[in-house]
């Protein structure tokens, strides 16, 4: 014993001065592309594309499995859509929870699922997180994590209604390469669709269904081996992106990410079959893509539809805008509609002090650690137009159009005629007025007498009230949790549902909700903010691409710093308490700034 | 004699003095030994393996007082038992007196003739603690309009009252030899109240408010303690005590100090130089809010294999030497377990959240006391096992893991003035297939200031990085772990290494003042920068200074009343991760009265 005692008094020694001598970790380089991540020559090339599926393919054969392939750029561009012989023509969307409404049981084309799969991969996805289907599926749950009781929801809760096939926002195929497209079916839940990548540079992803399910994992403790997963991991062999920013690394509220569950794979990607020889065919897809291959667009040049803008104020600052088929911007800084409404140079304001603050940010969802924050932001007016839309080079692709969304969520329920307008649409989205009053008491008569946020929002959008409390009523603006799915959440999902539908059948048509000021649809996560002048809405600003702290962060500092301020304190939601609880408006997130001991940097304003 | 007792006021003395006052005949007492011939040589045997001791008794002085012989049948009181003489000579006191004779206190048997003896304590702890922390207002409500960020307002207060009740049934001589059995139980009962300023704090459900009250029936202490048999003339033993009981792995509790479920074989040789302990564990469940037993809930999947031995006088005489080796294989790799506020502890809401087993050797030397005027206690731990799946690194790691801690003191007549360093290995790279960071079965630690030092008795919340702490609640290893007392361990975390300086000041029987001044940083922060998701930050803790006071009425430790007053100057790694500076000042104060029956 004495021997043993001094040994291992020896060894403690030695590991306890190791430990002494270590020092803390590197950070600040930049991403793994760096310095080439907007390098032309970053792009899914046709024989890209034809190796991913036929790695697919592989997989597909080797599990006995009749899979449904696409594959999309980082901007939403269909390359291809391959359909195994004896593939499942359709896929049933299904929670898993066993209940019915919404898109509970809807039957959806396998070539929409798996479109909306690889979309979701790709926009997620950035040069520093590398996110999937998966993890998207694990952020728009009751809880977060999914499983953790009394832990509040998902952070991105309500963005699979995004992307969607009507969004003015996003683009079809009709305008050309320019993105972002829409996505038929938003954004997926289902394992299966990951992003790909080349030279450490997102530049597309691969979506697989052949499970006959468009689902959601409702179990992220165990270790699926989910065939779909385990095919897009196979397709994305040679195009997976860097360890370090896969999403197992990022954490959220000490939460990592989910990525993959399994990659043991059953066939050997190296020694996939020739594409020219696979058993199956290149389907089309109206509104997508032909029965052929194409070739992605590099992120940044003015044929992704993403390019640095050139507006002075925002080019100096490094923005990127978006531009059209014929490379104009589509959404310069503008002055809105009607006496007193946002000034062109406001707006631009307003998304300057954005992007600076943005810049400073600490980033939640990137590496390396000390990264900054990489956002779009969106400015609307009263009629949910528009006024200017800007975006740091790297923000992920969904955040554009969820700031918009973000923007006309918090704008439609600011609005002094917001109960009207929602009264005025068909059931069952009009019962939501008078429960929305009922629950929330004075300040929820939706008058314009409360200055609502996207924050705000979604606390009364849960299936539980306070988020995520066990054993507590819905949210007035939720369905109940005993029949929620994330199919199937309420208001944000009943305003766009018919024509979610008919994108389901295969319509592209402009206009999702009934609503003109929330032509995308809403959105029910923060970081959307109303604005106000001397007390009067006069629009909306919307702020998405980082962790959900870091995007009200932007909005909020953003209206603070422009000088127009954010709504008078008294009027704000977080004045509010439905129920006993208190609303929050923003929530500003620890350690704000990168090389900064600022905290609370939203107090007081 | 009554008489003379009653004048005596009790006093052994003068009753020795009245005792002897008659000389009965010799010749009664015919089974006493012969008595030896005055200048014969005497042999007395000792124990053991000396030579036996022989001398010549001095001769016999007549004017000494004559020898004791048996008192006359009719002056004799009669006595139940030997340890009764004193009752029968009149010596009565209440039975709340623990100073002196009583049957509660194990003083004589139960009942006149028996061997059993019972032994009751009790022990009223009173706490009154108050305390700033970083702390996060919920992320789903307002505790009140107009919480723009994550940091909102961190003074909390505790008051507890603990009653514990300790009560033995032991079999046996209790004064010449070890008891031949111990049946012991000690139950505790417990009340609290805590309140905060933040909703959620004290409730994972914002709703139910910003003040709690609880209270728990705790059993601290239940076990059969077998006397085997004695080793050697000298009463070196060798005991099995079965059942929920004390263990302390080291002489400052720094890896293992619990009253777990457990069989231990324990005992002493070579006139108690060697003592041993061999001993298996089973952590039981705690309550949540008073971090007592909670036997309602079971035993742990946590088992812990002890193999220890103590050496008296090595290297030197004056100073305890240990080797120790200890198995912590932890199963709690099946689903979730929720502390009694709501709040996920196994497995700790971090990483992925993924459940997870573990198993750690802890290899030990410890020693404690003196050399010459030096006091020195020093440990050193290796900490060598397996995680099937660390939360963190989302993968099997191997745990390679140190800790080394010292404290040097010397006493100036009524100071002593004390020098602590600590070392705690910590983590370098999260994702690694290794884990370095060292962390404790369950820590308890004695040192550096304990509980009146802020770092060790706060635990920090890692707000924004998962449902982790810095540290433990009295705790001092920055470990990240849901809780000290119900969560797992976890060796991946950023290590510490702490010096510092104190003192003891016994000002006069009644007062002792002590001071500690600490200066603490982590040792690699990589894993704060991944749990946070921002760049690691500086590894400055910053500076922990404590003062307390220290007050007993009666000089003894049956009234004791303290009081310490801690802050925490937060260091830049600490400005990185929270909010220190807007606040007001960490700090944590305590006052404490015991009272002991």
């Amino acid at each position: 014993m004495p021997a043993d005692g001094r040994l291992a008094a020896a060894r403690a020694l030695v590991l306890v001065a190791a430990a002494a001598l270590g020092c803390a970790g590197s950070s600040g380089s930049g991403p793994p592309c760096a310095p080439n991540c907007l390098s032309s020559a970053n792009f899914l090339s046709a024989a890209d594309v034809q190796r991913v599926i036929a790695q697919g393919v592989g997989e597909a054969q080797a599990r006995g499995a009749a899979a449904t392939i696409a594959v999309v750029d980082r901007v939403g561009n269909v390359l291809a859509v391959f359909q195994m012989t004896g593939a499942a023509p359709n896929a049933a969307i299904a929670g898993g929870r066993g209940v019915a409404g919404g898109l509970e049981g809807v039957t959806a084309p396998s070539t929409l699922a798996a479109i909306a799969k690889a979309i979701t991969g790709a926009y997620l996805s950035s040069w520093g997180n590398a996110f999937s289907s998966r993890t998207a599926g694990q952020i728009v749950q009751e809880n977060f994590n999914p499983g953790e009781a009394q832990a509040p929801s998902g952070p991105l809760y309500g963005v699979q209604f995004s992307q969607l096939s009507c969004s003015d926002v996003n683009t079809n195929a009709a305008q050309g390469s320019v993105g972002p497209k829409r996505s038929p079916l938003g954004l997926s839940a289902d394992p299966g669709g990951l992003p790909l990548y080349k030279n450490g540079a997102v530049v597309g992803g691969v979506g697989v269904i052949a499970d006959g399910v468009y689902g959601i994992d409702l179990n992220v403790f165990d270790v699926d081996q989910d065939t779909d997963e385990l095919i897009a991991v196979a397709g994305s062999a040679g195009f997976a992106p860097p360890e370090d920013i896969r999403g197992e690394r990022i954490t959220a509220n000490g939460h990592a990410f989910r990525f993959v569950d399994s990659e043991s794979l059953a066939s050997n990607p190296a020694s996939a079959p020739a594409f020219a020889v696979l058993p199956g065919a290149l389907v089309a897809v109206p509104g997508y893509v032909g029965a052929a291959v194409g070739t992605g667009v590099a992120f940044g040049t003015a044929a992704s539809g993403y390019r640095p803008a050139t507006t002075p104020a925002l080019a100096a600052l490094g923005a990127f805008t978006l531009v059209d088929s014929g490379d104009a911007e589509r959404f310069p800084p503008t002055a809105g509609a009607g006496a007193g409404a946002l000034t062109a140079s406001e707006v631009s304001r307003i998304l300057e002090e954005g992007l600076k603050v943005a810049q400073r940010a600490r980033a939640q969802i990137r590496r390396p650690l000390g990264s900054a924050a990489e956002v779009s932001i969106v400015v609307v007016d009263l009629n949910g137009d528009i006024l200017g839309l800007a975006r740091t080079p790297d923000a992920p692709l969904f955040g554009t159009d969820v700031a918009a969304q973000k923007a006309r969520g918090a704008l439609l329920f600011s609005l002094a005629n917001a109960a009207a307008l929602i009264a005025a649409l068909p059931a069952p989205v009009a019962g939501y007025v008078p429960a929305f009053a009922a629950f929330v008491g004075a300040g929820g008569s939706l008058d314009g007498g409360t200055a609502w946020s996207t924050r705000a929002l979604g606390n009364l959008h849960r299936p539980m009230y306070p988020d995520g409390i066990g054993g507590t009523p819905a949210g007035p603006l939720s369905r109940p949790l005993a029949s929620w799915s994330p199919f199937n959440v309420g208001f944000q999902l009943d305003l766009v549902q018919a024509q979610f539908l008919a994108g389901v059948g295969g319509s592209t048509a402009t206009g999702c909700s009934g609503l003109s000021v929330a032509t995308n649809g809403i959105q029910i996560f923060p970081g959307g903010l109303p604005i106000y002048r001397s007390g009067v809405l006069i629009g909306a600003a919307g702020v998405s691409g980082d962790g959900v702290d870091q995007d009200d962060m932007v909005a909020f500092l953003a209206l603070s710093n422009s000088g127009l301020g954010n709504a008078p304190s008294a009027m704000r939601a977080d004045q509010l308490s439905p129920q006993g609880s208190g609303l929050r408006y923003v929530q500003c997130p620890q350690s704000p700034f990168n090389g900064s001991t600022e905290q609370n940097v939203c107090a007081g304003l | 004699m009554r008489r003379a007792v009653a004048l005596a006021g009790g006093t052994l003395l003068l009753a020795g003095l009245a005792l002897a006052q008659e000389t009965p005949p010799a010749s009664e007492d015919t089974r006493l030994p012969p008595e030896s011939n005055p200048g014969e040589e005497v042999i007395q045997r000792r124990p053991g393996r000396s030579e036996p001791l022989q001398f010549f008794p001095p001769p016999v002085d007549p004017r000494q007082v004559p020898a004791p012989s048996a008192a006359q049948p009719r002056e004799t009181l009669p006595v139940p038992d030997r340890w009764r003489i004193m009752q029968g000579l009149g010596y009565r006191h209440p039975w709340y007196d623990p100073y002196n004779q009583n049957v509660l206190k194990g003083d004589l048997p139960i009942s006149a003739g028996s061997d059993w003896f019972f032994n009751l304590s009790a022990v009223s702890d009173t706490l009154l603690e108050a305390r700033r922390l970083p702390t996060p207002v919920p992320p789903q409500t307002s505790t009140r309009a107009g919480s723009s960020d994550v940091f909102g307002q961190g003074r909390q207060s505790t008051v507890s009252e603990t009653l514990i009740v300790s009560m033995s049934l032991i079999k046996g001589d209790t004064t010449f030899r070890p008891p031949d059995l111990e049946l012991r139980l000690t139950p505790a009962f417990n009340v609290n109240r805590s309140a905060a300023e933040e909703d959620r704090v004290l409730f994972a459900d914002p709703a139910k408010g910003r003040t709690r009250d609880d209270s728990q029936v705790a059993l601290q202490e239940a076990f059969a303690d077998v006397h085997l048999r004695n080793a050697s003339p000298r009463y070196d033993f060798d005991s099995l005590r079965v059942g929920i009981q004390p263990f302390t792995s080291d002489f400052r509790g720094f890896v293992f100090q619990d009253v777990p479920f457990g069989v231990r074989l324990f005992g002493t040789r070579d006139n108690n130089r060697w003592q041993y302990n061999l001993a298996w564990f089973r952590r039981v469940e705690k309550d949540t809010n008073s971090g007592l037993n909670d036997i309602g809930k079971g035993l742990r999947g946590d088992d812990t294999f002890v193999a220890n031995a103590y050496r008296q006088d090595f290297p030197a005489p004056g100073f305890t030497s240990q080797a120790t080796a200890m198995v912590n294989r932890n199963k709690e790799d099946k689903g979730q377990y929720y502390d009694s506020n709501g709040f996920l502890t196994r497995p700790a809401a971090v990483g992925d959240e993924r459940p997870h087993a573990y198993r750690v050797t802890y290899l030990g030397y410890n020693g404690d006391g003196h050399f010459g005027r030096m006091n020195l206690s020093v440990s050193l731990y290796a900490a060598l096992g397996h995680d099937d799946h660390n939360p963190v690194a989302g993968r099997p790691q191997d745990i390679r893991a140190g800790f080394a801690a010292a404290e040097l003191s010397r006493d100036f007549s009524w100071v002593r003035v004390r020098l602590n360093a600590l070392l705690q290995s910590g983590d370098k790279d999260p994702f690694d297939d290794k884990a370095t960071g060292f962390d404790a079965i369950l820590e308890n630690p004695q040192f550096a200031g304990a509980d009146s030092s802020f770092w060790v008795r706060q635990a920090v919340p890692l707000i924004g990085g998962g449902g982790v702490a810095l540290s433990g609640r009295n705790g001092v290893l920055a470990s990240l772990r849901s809780s000290k007392d119900e969560g797992q361990s976890n060796f991946v975390n950023p290590g510490l290494a702490l010096v510092g300086a104190g003192a003891d000041i016994d000002l006069t029987p009644h007062w002792r003042l002590t001071g500690n001044l600490s200066y603490l940083q982590f040792q690699n922060t990589e894993v704060l920068g991944v749990l946070r998701n921002q760049a690691p930050p500086s590894r400055s803790i910053g500076w922990d200074a404590s003062v307390g006071a220290q007050w007993r009425p009666f000089m003894s430790q049956n009234m004791v009343l303290s009081a310490s007053a801690a802050a925490l100057l937060p260091g830049e790694g600490l400005k990185q991760l929270y909010d220190t500076s807007q606040s007001g000042p960490l700090y944590s104060i305590l006052a404490n009265l015991l009272l002991a029956f």
